[in-house]
């Protein structure tokens, strides 16, 4: 049996079981197919962890598997691994390049604005990595990440993972977007589940031979910030209309008192027609 | 692994899985884990089958599969007299044979006339009702009812499942309604409510199952406008404050210093 197959039955069944349990289910399905793990961990979203960092005053981040390297994930405050990794490792961790570094604190900056804006609390954080080895090449990757909640397990974590490829003066950015949305009533009542969409717009931003390289930043964080900014609003009004909408209809598919009512209303309305038409 | 952790993954699985998609999960789980493991997920299914009360198609006939009417392998119908063994993954049942040692008597069999009558007024899906006596204990018996809504090509399906037992003795009727939705286009959004009842002094048992299950559907539809009012919108606001867009760029920090500023930093 080819791992590809494999790899695709288990999508497909993260798709049907039940959302809330996500992480149980994708160690399952690692537990009957141990060759799905490191496929299944990279491309699944799960819920953000959210850690402190130690070297900017225990200042929240957000983890996933973009800033993970082994058991340590990179903070985008102090740009280093908690727990702390030894010299050894950190030697071989990922870190972006001293130019991407510096669009990396500026987008944080820029989306923690946004994130207060927005969301009145919660914790952001951006990732950026570069897209090859060419020293020359300015595309790069990256992820844009969103949490907010409260006590209960009420909580809303959006996952925007980007790629920024430059053609001539424009630059293509490409964003998967993944929201997870769990809502409780507290009264045997749960909503939950992801939606995701994916995103693609050309906009202009100056060479770097042009102009100052904080200007070529400030271009991609607009560019950048005006699209999730949009992704988001779009997002939103999708899951509120799933939520609560989509799912309520459902629901009166299987149960309906008023349907009777409704037929009866139903023939009102024709007989209504029928006396207008003869008018 | 062992057979025991095998076993008890298969039925984790197969226990999250919502009722309309039991057969996509079942080619994905035989992909993954191999022909093999055939016979444990048909097990699986057939737990899932009896526990969420699935109904499956008997010569014409929907009945429920409940541990109520369960013998042996074997499942029967008292209300037409009948048993049969289950093709659990197809929802089938064949080698239909006559069965008359559990029947309804009259009274049971006017209750499950009502209960019916009842359920086709309020439950537009594919509806199935049941009466099952209790073999050990004759003054119970249990109801329940189950509306299915199955629509795959636009990534949805729904179930409603009540069951009751109501004890002519002590005139008690106790039970539980569970409700499930799954909408899987663009991703996975699962609903689901459930709610239990234990109550006295029943004078009319469809009656008060009517009751209840108008009010459960009604605090529900208070319960989608109540979550989308509060607890939604405190996550994500639909715009700032200031009522427009971010404006991006170098002057973004603008906004941290009109905060700081209001706040009197």
């Amino acid at each position: 049996m080819s791992t590809e197959q494999a790899y695709d039955a288990a999508l497909d069944l993260l798709r049907r079981l039940d959302p809330r349990k996500l992480k149980e289910h994708v160690q399952n399905l690692i537990q009957l197919e141990p060759s799905l793990a490191e496929d299944l961990l990279s491309s699944v979203d799960t819920p953000l962890i959210v850690k402190r960092d130690p070297k900017a005053s225990q200042r929240e981040y957000l983890c996933c598997d973009y800033n993970r390297d082994i058991d340590s994930h990179r903070s985008p405050w102090s740009n280093e691994y908690f727990p702390e990794l030894s010299a050894e490792d950190v030697q071989e961790s990922p870190f972006p390049s001293k130019n991407l570094r510096q669009l990396e604190i500026l987008a944080n900056d820029s989306f923690d604005i946004y994130r207060d804006l927005y969301y009145e609390g919660g914790v952001s954080s951006v990732y950026l990595w570069e897209l090859d080895d060419e020293e020359l090449s300015d595309d790069f990757a990256g992820v844009v990440l969103f949490k907010n909640g409260d006590k209960t397990s009420n909580a809303w974590d959006s996952i925007h993972v980007l790629e920024a490829v430059r053609e001539g003066t424009d630059v293509t950015y490409r964003i998967t977007t993944t929201v997870i949305l769990h809502l409780d009533n507290g009264k045997q009542m749960t909503l939950s589940g992801n939606l995701s969409r994916q995103t693609e717009k050309t906009l202009a931003v100056p060479p770097s031979s042009s102009t100052s390289v904080e200007q070529v930043h400030v271009a991609h964080i607009t560019n950048l910030g005006t699209i999730i900014e949009d992704v988001e609003s779009q997002m939103r009004t999708m899951l509120e209309s799933v939520y609560f909408e989509k799912t309520r209809d459902i629901f009166h598919h299987t149960r309906n008192s008023t349907s009777g009512n409704e037929e009866m209303s139903s023939d009102v309305h024709q007989e209504l027609m029928k006396g207008l038409q003869s008018l | 692994m062992s057979d025991s952790q095998f076993e008890s993954i298969i039925s984790q699985i197969i226990s999250d899985t919502p009722s309309g998609e039991i057969k996509q999960v079942y080619e994905d789980l035989i992909t993954i884990a191999g022909e093999n493991s055939k016979e444990t997920v048909l097990d699986a299914i057939e737990q899932y089958n009896i526990k969420n009360l699935i109904p499956i198609e008997v010569d014409g006939k929907s009945v429920v599969l409940s541990r109520y009417n369960r013998e042996g392998s074997k499942f029967f119908d008292p209300a037409s007299s009948i048993s049969f063994n289950v093709d659990h993954l197809n929802r089938e049942g064949f080698d239909i044979q006559p069965f008359q040692s559990t029947q309804l008597n009259q009274v049971q069999e006017d209750l499950l006339k009502n209960l019916q009558k009842y359920a086709e007024k309020n439950f537009p899906g594919y509806l199935t009702t049941s009466i099952y006596p209790i073999p050990e204990e004759s003054n119970k018996i249990v109801l329940s009812i189950v509306s299915m809504k199955y629509n795959p090509s636009n990534f949805w399906n729904g179930h409603w499942r009540s069951e009751y037992i109501f004890d002519s003795n002590f005139n008690k009727l106790k039970g539980s309604i569970d409700v499930q939705v799954h909408y899987y286009e663009d991703g996975n959004v699962s609903f689901k409510s459930s709610e239990t009842f234990d109550l006295d002094d029943i004078t009319d048992v469809i009656k008060t199952i009517a009751v209840k299950e108008k009010e459960f559907e009604e605090n529900l539809d208070t319960s989608f406008s109540q979550l989308n009012e509060t607890q939604f919108k405190s996550l994500r606001r639909r715009l700032p404050i200031t009522r427009s867009r971010v404006n991006w760029g170098k002057a973004i920090g603008t906004y941290r210093l009109g905060k700081d500023a209001a706040q009197g930093k």
